[in-house]
């Protein structure tokens, strides 16, 4: 019997690029496909090619034995492909069943139908056990179940083959688990799965059969069972990568920043942080742990002056700062903010500009309020050889590299004349494994230096491996402070779980 | 790579001239309709603008408002504040350059001219200043504030006119003669051409260097790309864009200052800003954005306001085909300018980056509903 989908030969060039070269892979009905490569290989120019966003130069798309060109994504969906988008296209002021109708031709037009999709809602909702009510308003539904309403939308449409697209980026690990029972049960009910993401782990624990993409071209379908992490890694990245991380004992040195009885609260008394006291030395990374949304940007934002400190004190080498504000803060450390696109780099200046961020008013790089633009030439030069920063020009906007170089140019910009101090928000978050263990080895050389970093996660792996004592966040207290000896894993989930359902009710 | 650039360089050049004649081939075509002979009048609207010593020099400095305004919207727009408040600001710059040149009369020509200019750019920058404050402090939007202000800057002038500025006869309303000393001197005898168009000229050289080279416009354009990322980084972005949002008036206040002390008036009336403050706003866009290529900008809304007169008198060619023009310049250069947009994009795409919402989610909320 022919695949639910094959793809023969599929290469699709852009000016100056290949982004798929030959590309072939089939799907069968009732299996979870991975499809894993880092940011930049071509899986997204071949997941838009399926949903007829973009026409391929060369190649045959079959589906269900007979060849398809498709044209548009309502095409794709007619022919039973749909796709979940990274950001959801959902009216979050409408009803579930609101959202599934929009778009979808009634029955009885001009009458709406909204009752009979409700209906099916509920229904398909009770068959593939999603627990969602049909008349609840979108915009309360956490996001985990909005992206469930997705996959509902698209069931409703007669979709045989989901494509999702890098689904867990947004979720819980909570949400993540649920999310794959929501794909056991769908593939099990014959659907047949297309799952992104470059988080390794995720691919093994849930995909049947994964794809790997490099550069372009597949380097090789392989059953997830017959497989392990390393290997995956080496094909996706084209070498061993080593995120285990060596971190030599080292003795504490002086404190650099000490934080005592923090709190912030927001307009109605309601508490964002409390009662936050820790020190970092130098030489240490202090890992901040929780679930995203318990207060690790407010901390961040209140270290760096962004937010003022309702009461409590920060002390920078013994001089008190509790009133700093951003520009001061980047006299005396650095930052990689949590969300890069809209915090750290500005996506249509070039790279050039994005690197020179901080430096620019400094000598000499400017002078008596004039900048240099040569000294900033060959600044950057210097920075994107250091860092090995991929990029075809200075001059590209930071649009056009992928998210690992887009990391690196914060990463240059910060941290290249060894700050003291480095708050580091979810440094890796949406990397690929390659660009990981870059951020991990700078990181632990800040370390090795003598340079004092803060780094906050969500990822309980990340911060096992680099920190060298842990704070577990919890609706803005600090549930735990421990030093990273025979630290238990489950027993810091259930610290950082446990009161995530205390945030939940 | 080396012709990539220049085809890169070339390409808004060439686009923006195929708008250019597509707009002079409609415009005829418009004429021809309306029943006059296009090609008079395309010759009556050339004499109009170059025809002559006092043509051009009414062209040329028809551009002087024209690229100030332009340079203002630029200026605010690189912090991505839309100002449309420069009708009250040059106005404003009117008001005060007038109060300067109708007193102190007895000044010699170096202080009082000087002077009355600066009363214009700090008019204007006070009337652009509440807006700004307003942004900063209450969080006013701005688009609406200036409009505003545009509103009592014209009251304000309706009542000087008929009041404290009125001439001594008390039958016009406008305001008596400005002083001599406070008059721009003629750049060409016995023209409307004065000495204010090498400062204006000057002027849009100054903005584009200031933009391009200070580390003030670093911060302004950091701002405008992205607040919060600038924020990150240590930049002011409130005080960086009420000092954008202030210099962007005190431009438009020079201009106004210009229209009173240059040129052939020799007194304040109560419409004198003329529609300019609009005018440069869609000068800045044909320029899009560019300083420098504000000039040429400039100097085809200054040959459409300056020959367009002719074209009616000559050739009968009802003066809104002008308008007509004005508007098809606008039209096809935006649309052209979308046409140079698509084409980055779709390199864009090619580097296969990073998501970029707003399109994707765009095109996939209209074709799958």
């Amino acid at each position: 019997m022919a695949p639910l989908l094959q793809m023969t030969g599929i290469t699709k060039r852009f000016p100056g690029v290949v982004a798929c070269r030959d590309v072939s892979f089939a799907v069968e009905a009732g299996e979870i496909h991975g499809l894993l490569g880092e940011n930049g290989a071509g899986k997204s120019t071949l997941v838009k090619i399926l949903y007829g966003l973009v026409d391929p130069d060369e190649g045959r798309i079959e589906i269900d034995g007979r060849e398809v060109r498709i044209r548009s994504p309502r095409h794709a969906l007619a022919l039973g492909v749909g796709m979940v988008h990274q950001h959801f296209m959902l009216v979050p002021t409408m009803t579930v069943a609101e959202n599934v109708a929009l778009g979808l031709r009634s029955d009885r037009p001009p009458l709406s139908r909204l009752r009979r999709v409700a209906a099916k809602v509920a229904e398909l909702s009770q068959r593939y056990g999603f627990h969602i009510d049909p008349d609840q308003q979108v915009g309360e539904l956490s996001v985990g179940l909005q992206q469930r309403v997705e996959i509902l939308k698209l069931l409703c449409r007669g979709a045989e083959l989901l494509v999702l697209d890098e689904p867990t980026a947004v979720l819980t690990p909570q949400e993540w688990q649920q999310l794959r029972g929501t794909m056991r049960s769908l593939a099990d009910a014959g659907k047949a799965i297309v799952f992104i993401s470059h988080k390794l782990d995720e691919q093994l624990s849930i995909s049947d059969r994964c794809t790997v993409l490099r550069d372009g071209s597949v380097m090789g379908t392989v059953a997830t069972a017959e497989t392990d992490k390393a290997s995956l890694a080496r094909m996706m990245v084209g070498r061993d990568v080593v995120l285990r991380t060596e971190r030599p004992p080292r003795a504490p040195g002086r404190p650099v920043l000490e934080v005592h009885g923090l709190h912030l609260n927001a307009a109605e008394d309601r508490c964002l942080l409390a009662d936050i006291s820790f020190t970092i030395a130098q030489g240490e990374i202090v890992g901040i742990a929780g679930v995203d949304g318990n207060g690790q940007r407010e901390l961040v934002e209140v270290l760096m002056g962004i937010r003022t400190a309702t009461t409590g004190t920060i002390r920078h080498e013994g001089e008190t700062v509790t009133r700093l504000t951003p520009r001061r803060y980047n006299r005396i450390g650095a930052v990689i903010p949590e969300d890069r696109h809209r915090m750290a780099i500005a996506l249509g200046l070039s790279v050039r500009e994005n690197l020179v961020l901080k430096d620019f008013c400094r000598q000499p790089f400017s002078h008596r309020g004039i900048t240099r633009p040569r000294v900033f030439r060959d600044f950057c030069a210097s920075l994107l050889q250091e860092f090995d920063i991929r990029t075809p020009s200075l001059d590209v906007a930071m649009r056009q590299l992928s998210g690992g170089n887009q990391q690196k140019v914060v990463l240059a910009r910060e941290m290249h004349r060894d700050p003291g101090l480095l708050i580091a928000a979810q440094p890796t978050r949406g990397l690929d494994v390659g660009a990981i263990e870059f951020v991990y080895r700078r990181l632990l050389e800040h370390r090795e230096r003598g340079g004092a970093t803060l780094l906050v996660s969500t990822e309980l792996d990340e911060i096992l491996s680099l920190a060298d004592r842990i704070a577990v966040l919890v609706s803005g207290r600090f549930v735990a402070l421990l030093e990273n000896r025979d630290i238990d894993i489950q027993e810091l989930g259930l610290l950082m779980g446990g009161a995530s359902e205390m945030v939940a009710s | 790579m080396r012709r990539d650039q220049v085809t890169a360089a070339l390409s808004p050049v060439l686009v923006n001239l195929g708008a250019l004649l597509l707009t002079v081939a409609i415009s005829m075509g418009v004429i021809a309709v309306s029943g006059n002979d296009p090609v008079a009048a395309m010759r009556a609207l050339w004499d109009g603008a170059f025809g002559g010593r006092t043509q051009i020099a009414g062209t040329l400095s028809k551009m002087i408002p024209l690229m100030l305004v332009a340079l203002g919207w630029i200026v605010a727009y690189r912090a991505r504040r839309v100002s449309i408040g420069f009708e009250g600001q040059i106005l404003a710059g009117g008001i005060l350059a007038t109060w300067v040149g109708l007193s102190f009369s007895s000044l010699p020509m170096v202080i009082h001219l000087p002077l009355a200019v600066l009363a214009g750019v700090v008019g204007g920058a006070l009337w652009a200043g509440i807006a700004a404050v307003l942004w900063a402090r209450r969080s006013v939007n701005e688009i609406i504030s200036t409009l505003l202000l545009n509103l009592i800057a014209i009251q304000i002038v309706n009542w000087l006119v008929r009041g404290p500025f009125q001439e001594s006869t008390g039958t016009f309303p406008r305001s008596g003669p400005i002083a001599p000393s406070a008059r721009w001197p003629e750049l060409i005898e016995h023209t409307p051409l004065s000495w204010d168009f090498p400062l204006a000229l000057a002027t849009v050289f100054g903005i584009w260097f200031v933009l391009k080279r200070t580390t003030f416009g670093f911060r302004l354009q950091f701002t405008g790309a992205n607040e919060e990322a600038a924020r990150y980084g240590g930049i002011d972005t409130r005080s960086v864009t009420v000092i954008a949002l202030v210099v962007s008036g005190a431009l438009a206040g020079l201009a106004g200052s210009s229209l009173l002390l240059g040129g052939e008036s020799r007194s304040m009336s109560d419409n004198f800003s003329a529609n300019y403050g609009f005018e440069g706003i869609v000068v800045a866009l044909l320029a899009r954005n560019h300083p420098i290529a504000c000039i040429p900008a400039a100097l085809l809304f200054a040959l459409l306001r300056q020959g367009g007169g002719l074209m009616e008198a000559r050739v009968g060619v009802p003066s809104s085909v002008v308008m007509i023009t004005q508007g098809l310049v606008i039209l096809l250069v935006a649309g052209s300018g979308f046409l140079l947009d698509q084409r980055g994009r779709v390199r864009v795409d090619a580097e296969e980056s990073t998501p970029h919402p707003p399109t994707e989610a765009r095109r996939a909320t209209v074709e799958v509903g």
